[in-house]
């Protein structure tokens, strides 16, 4: 199979590329009925298989899954999931024939052989979803001409998806349409109905192309999301421990930080962290923030460069075919870092200590959105799309950070978000050798301000906060979390 | 010596003055209890003694180092909290009725296991506990899959188990079944026997003999029992208009069950239930904790993924024919601990009431003009008007629970469902607010009523359902 991006001529490449756009409230206006009374059958029932099942159920469609049959007959989770929640379950053979509309919710790397099984038994005219683009953007995978392909992602957990749903609410969604599978032009009709079965037409949906959405998917998790969280840490953790600071303290900090930080992102963007900082830990940070993009850049650029010619795919999926064994050496290297085998310490850490004592960190995220989110739309990609895959996320990631470190965060996402991680990390830590070497306990372990008059440049100060609030990620954020203001703030530790 | 000598106590929150100048001494071996009515200061009195909230005056504790009890104040709060095995709250009420095979909470079993551990607790102590309490069946359990009244009783175990020379419990007979508050009384004279000093926040009648000494608070400040306002009468208001019309009724027949059960795994919370509700009926629903009632009341307000396994029909739609679960949310007017437990932290009293427009927890859409009119005025009827823009979370218990009887009423559903309504209301509240619910059922509103005392319940009930061990052990007219 050839990498379907590459195959396209430059303007079209770019046409996909550039598609995101906000879609309005009233463009749903038609609910759930594209799909009313059709039979949807659900592929693979983890976490975000039985929870999209349940809402699809709730708002009056048609749910059944297809498991394969080791699953069925061993009664594995999936098939527990299902059948405790009453739902319909049978084998590829018995219900992929019937349905108008496959819903593919398996891991990334099974989607080859998952299609592969479904789409000969696919009845002429039905339609195929996706809720992330990498099996038909990178491995090129060929969908049948009279069957239609879209996707739905919810930019959130399974669980979240359910919570905000049953509330009334929603997540933000991504839904788009194949341009090379929609034979009838009904798609975009599917998506919207099915986005609105999630309930995540509540929440803003960004209409978008499969091809937009896997190149910035990939380029958000390996740098901002989870790639520089894992360095940013480590480092972090590292440095308190050359200078002195208890292990206990050290792991807790880095452990909880993280979430803490990215909170006040997710509430009021770079802006809002930024503002919880005092006057001059802001300037501090800012400027800390500055060096690493200029340090940090090219790396960025790279991994934006070899997802956009296949590079990165291309090498990942040779790694598939070697038993993974270069991402499992890699996730067992991960396990054994200092930080990860520091238990966090018995000390309460207060909401505004973190900000204090880990301004490193606020400086760390900073870079990192404003880095990914630059490359991204130097690449062509959308702002909309962009925010999604750099600010909007990192709070997601950061959680799974603070229940049980990065062990936990490579564990939760998919195993090509792992890989890109383990790649950006191995070359961002040497990137940042120096600057690490000038890097005191003043920026992370202890207050930032001890010591310090408090006194600030009145102008810079006012330049500083005007560069932080008019970056481009900040104005397109605002935008955008005015449509998700009622989501549920994700807990502290 | 006394064990607890207050003088001249009071509190504050910023500018606000919560207590004033409170003087009054306790000895080992005493009950008291503090009454008052919702907003009147008996929780932040409790937070006060326990070293929880900051105040001023004198507020001795002088522990006997001869007691075998342990040297410690322990406050039950009437709002029980739990985590998830990764010390998250990120939980939602319907969450116990989706089954997934990740296990997310720690067991009864395992949380109390911990706990003894902690405290260096003797199991023999436990097991009799466990047992005057009724409590074994439920051990298996996960945290979150336990009824309010189960949770109520984890607490109360846990404290007792504990014995601590000064025991303060707020709200200690929230969501007990009648067995269970008289056990509970019964183990309150033992601890109090044993030389403990016992201090109930409560307004209810049903107290344990040992509870002796009364404490009557108003606005913060001691006042003689007798002339306490929290047993005048309140002044009846004119129903808001909108109240008046009947519902639209779209069938007659409002709920129809066929042999309905629910099971997780072997386990059968449900079984052979056989239930018609006709339009205009008025229901009482009875029984135990963890007898099903609340999985019951979920199957109606289709909160619960085995509805669609069984023969249920809603509104004269069977369930699984294609509507959405919003379809049948609209119709009905739901209360119950659960729903309070864990609704929007971020709401304010009004948006509270609003959200009851579009069953949503929290409110994220616009109203229209009508029913702007409408909140208003079940605002003001229920006198909420003047703290309509304060967060929900910050009113008193008593006050939060009548925003969210508001919540109930507001669209004029065809079906009210009131599962322990009055769970956290004084006795005043609670008359007032089952007068209000006999006022609004001569519209001709159909009503599911959950509570445990005949003697606090409205007068317009017509039948009565109860349930036992998942089964009906009576349905007849009441």
């Amino acid at each position: 199979m050839a990498n379907y991006f590459n195959t396209l001529p430059l303007r079209e490449q770019l046409n996909q590329l550039g598609v995101a756009e906000f879609m309005s409230n009233d463009e749903f206006a038609d609910g759930v009925d594209a799909l009313k009374g059709k039979k949807i059958v659900i592929v693979g029932c983890g976490a975000q298989g039985l929870n999209q099942g349940l809402n699809l159920r709730d708002s009056g469609l048609d749910i059944s899954y297809a498991l394969r049959k080791e699953a069925i007959e061993q009664k594995r989770d999936s098939w527990k999931n299902a059948t405790d929640n009453n739902f319909k379950v049978g084998t590829y053979d018995e219900l992929i024939p019937t349905a108008d509309l496959v819903i593919n919710l398996t891991p990334d790397k099974q989607h080859t052989s998952v299609i592969n099984a479904v789409m000969p038994l696919m009845k002429q005219g039905a339609t195929l979803s996706y809720s992330h683009g990498f099996n038909i953007v990178e491995e090129g995978m060929q969908i049948r001409k009279d069957i239609t392909v879209i996707m739905v992602a919810p930019k959130c957990p399974g669980s979240e998806v359910r919570a905000e749903y049953v509330r009334g609410f929603g997540v933000p969604t991504l839904i788009a349409v194949h341009p090379e599978n929609d034979p009838e032009g009904k798609g975009f009709d599917q998506a919207k109905a099915y986005c609105v079965g999630t309930g995540g037409h509540r929440a803003g949906v960004l209409n978008s192309s499969f091809v937009a959405e896997v190149k910035s998917d990939l380029m958000g998790e390996q740098t901002i999301l989870c790639g520089l969280l894992q360095t940013g840490s480590i480092l972090s953790f590292d440095k308190m421990i050359e200078k002195g600071i208890d292990a206990g303290y050290a792991s807790k900090l880095v452990q909880y930080g993280v979430e803490v930080v990215t909170e006040a992102l997710k509430h009021g963007g770079v802006t809002g962290m930024m503002d919880r900082l005092s006057n001059p830990a802001k300037i501090k940070a800012y400027k800390v923030a500055e060096e690493l993009k200029q340090i940090m850049r090219p790396l960025f650029q790279k991994h934006q460069d070899d997802i956009m010619s296949g590079t990165f795919s291309r090498v990942m999926m040779e790694d598939w075919a070697n038993g993974d064994a270069n991402l499992l050496k890699w996730r067992a290297e991960t396990g054994e870092t200092a930080f990860e085998k520091t238990p966090a310490g018995d000390v309460k850490i207060g909401d505004q200590e973190y900000f204090d004592n880990y301004t490193l960190m606020v400086a760390f995220i900073k870079a990192g959105v404003e880095l990914a989110f630059e490359t991204m739309v130097e690449a062509g990609i959308q702002p909309e799309s962009a925010y999604y895959e750099s600010l909007h996320e990192t709070p997601l990631i950061a959680n799974t950070i603070a229940r049980k470190k990065l062990f936990e965060m490579n564990r939760v996402i998919s195993d090509t978000a792992e890989y890109g991680c383990y790649l950006f990390d191995q070359a961002c830590k040497p990137l940042l050798g120096d600057f690490m070497k000038t890097v005191d306990t003043d920026l992370v372990g202890k207050n930032y301000n001890e010591g310090k008059d408090g006194s600030v440049d009145n102008q810079e100060l006012v330049e500083i906060n005007e560069a932080i609030r008019n970056h481009p990620v900040e104005i397109v954020g605002r935008k955008l979390r005015k449509a998700m203001t009622a989501m549920k703030a994700i807990k502290t530790a | 010596m006394a064990l607890l000598n207050i003088e001249n106590l009071f509190v504050h929150y910023g500018l606000k003055t919560v207590l004033h100048n409170l003087s009054f001494t306790i000895n080992a071996g005493e009950g008291w209890v503090i009454r008052g009515e919702s907003g009147s200061g008996k929780t932040t009195l409790g937070k006060a003694i326990s070293g929880q909230l900051r105040s001023t005056g004198q507020l001795k504790i002088d522990f006997n180092p001869q007691s075998p009890l342990p040297a410690e104040v322990l406050f039950v709060e009437s709002w029980y909290r739990f985590t998830n095995l990764e010390g998250d709250r990120n939980f939602y009420y319907q969450q116990r009725y989706n089954h997934y095979q990740r296990k997310d909470t720690s067991t009864v079993a395992h949380e109390l296991e911990q706990y003894g551990k902690e405290h260096s607790l003797s199991n023999a102590r436990l097991e009799e506990l466990l047992t005057t309490l009724n409590y074994h069946e439920v051990l298996d359990e996960q945290l979150f899959e336990i009824s309010s009244g189960e949770h109520k009783k984890l607490q109360l175990v846990k404290a007792l188990w504990l014995q601590p020379q000064l025991l303060i419990i707020d709200q200690p007979y929230t969501g007990l079944d009648v067995r269970s508050r008289a056990n509970l009384n019964t183990l309150l004279n033992q601890y109090t026997t044993a030389g403990g000093a016992l201090l109930l926040i409560s307004n209810d009648m049903e107290l344990p003999e040992c509870g002796t000494h009364f404490i009557t608070l108003e606005a913060g400040r001691i006042v003689p029992a007798d002339k306490a306002l929290y047993l005048k009468e309140q002044i009846a208001k004119p129903l808001p208009t909108f109240l008046l019309s009947p519902p639209q009724y779209t069938s007659q027949d409002i709920i129809s069950m066929h042999d309905v059960a629910v099971r997780y795994d072997e386990k059968y919370v449900l079984s052979d239930i056989h239930w018609q509700v006709k339009a205009g009926e008025r229901w009482l629903l009875q029984g135990p904790n963890g007898s099903g009632k609340s999985t019951l009341l979920s199957l109606i307000t289709a909160d619960h993924p085995q509805a669609y396994a069984n023969h249920i029909t809603l509104f004269g739609v069977k369930r699984g024919d294609g509507e959405s679960i919003w379809d049948i949310k609209k119709r009905i007017g739901l209360i119950s601990p659960e729903l309070h437990w864990y609704f929007d932290a971020n709401a304010t009293v009004s948006q509270s009431l609003a959200s009851g427009f579009f069953d949503s927890n929290g409110q994220y859409q616009k109203l229209r003009y009508a029913q702007k009119q409408q909140l208003e005025e079940l605002l003001k009827f229920l006198n909420l008007f003047d703290v309509r823009n304060e967060l929900l979370t910050t009113l008193p218990l008593g006050k939060q629970r009548l925003a969210l009887l508001g919540r109930t009423i507001i669209k004029n559903p065809q079906l009210l469902v009131l599962d322990e309504p009055c769970q956290g209301l004084d006795h005043q509240q609670t008359r007032y607010f089952n007068h209000l619910v006999d006022t609004i059922s001569k519209n001709g509103v159909t009503i599911i009523y959950v509570g445990h005392f005949e003697s606090q319940l409205p007068a317009c009930l017509t039948h009565k359902l109860v349930l036992a061990q998942g089964k009906m052990v009576v349905n007849e007219s009441y």
